[in-house]
């Protein structure tokens, strides 16, 4: 099956979330793309610099995740925790860096479950706490978004919920990297 | 399992059973790949919480490597390419 008509049927099939998921995230990427200032001469792209592909790779792994938080929409704990997240850390580049740390502060909860999914491979090793001896439940609070202000049914909800996400979105990845030669 | 009694305790418009956090639990677990084909009685809660930590995190990196080599891919790609009519015909 040809990559295009794999990616269609993903989209007239009942998997409506995964429809929405891929239609953000495409249009993203097309953003991405159209942002980025062309190589001066073809040999230059192949050797762009490792930090520029940091970069760049990072910009992604956020669109991934904001498209689907936003394909989820308000109807999870998880997704509405996280884009929250993403849009404070955004107005955080901006200069309104005064009012951002204010509602920080007030959203301090939410910072330590989303810590993972903004951190780059740089500050991965400040920010990941491997291993602290805490129960298997603090640990999952900590990699939900949203999850420490969470009772634990309503936890274990939004993990199954969130570990599908993912899996959709770790797949439709795959399947549009595939498409390239 | 104390603090998980104790807090069941404390949210008092919503309590949660104990049965109903076996059954989260074991959806969880059908969820996680590894404990898919076993049986359910023989894997402790503790442990399914766990394999979810690891599998999320697993997950979460194997989203941080896909983006990376789609910055790539991205990277080289042309903008009137094959790809780019395909991405577009996608979107319209």
């Amino acid at each position: 099956m040809t990559p295009p008509a794999r990616l269609n049927a993903s989209a007239s099939s009942p998997c409506r979330l995964r429809t929405r998921f891929v239609l953000r995230f495409l249009k993203t990427l097309v953003k991405i793309k159209r942002s980025t200032p062309p190589p001066p001469s073809p040999s230059l792209s192949l050797t762009s610099s490792p930090e520029k592909i940091g970069r760049h790779s990072q910009r992604i792994k956020l669109a991934a995740y904001s498209s689907m938080a936003r394909a989820v929409g308000q109807r999870r704990a998880w997704s509405r925790a996280l884009m929250l997240k993403l849009k404070l850390s955004d107005k955080r580049k901006n200069r309104y860096r005064w009012l951002a740390a204010r509602k920080m502060k007030q959203q301090k909860t939410l910072r330590r479950g989303c810590g993972r999914i903004l951190a780059t491979k740089r500050n991965r090793s400040e920010k990941g706490s491997p291993s602290r001896s805490c129960s298997g439940v603090d640990e999952l609070r900590r990699l939900v978004p949203g999850g420490e202000a969470m009772d634990l049914g309503v936890l274990l909800e939004e993990t199954a919920h969130f570990v599908r996400c993912l899996e959709t979105q770790v797949r439709v990845m795959s399947i549009i990297a595939d498409c390239f030669p | 399992m104390s603090s998980r009694r104790s807090r069941s305790m404390q949210s008092g418009s919503s309590r949660i059973t104990e049965d109903q956090i076996t059954d989260l639990v074991s959806k969880l677990q059908r969820l996680i790949p590894e404990f898919r084909n076993r049986r359910s009685d023989k894997v402790s809660a503790s442990k399914v919480l766990q394999e979810t930590c690891n599998y999320i995190r697993s997950l979460q990196r194997e989203v941080g490597d896909l983006s990376e080599r789609l910055s790539e891919l991205l990277g080289s790609l042309e903008t009137d390419s094959d790809q780019a009519s395909i991405i577009r015909s996608l979107l319209m």
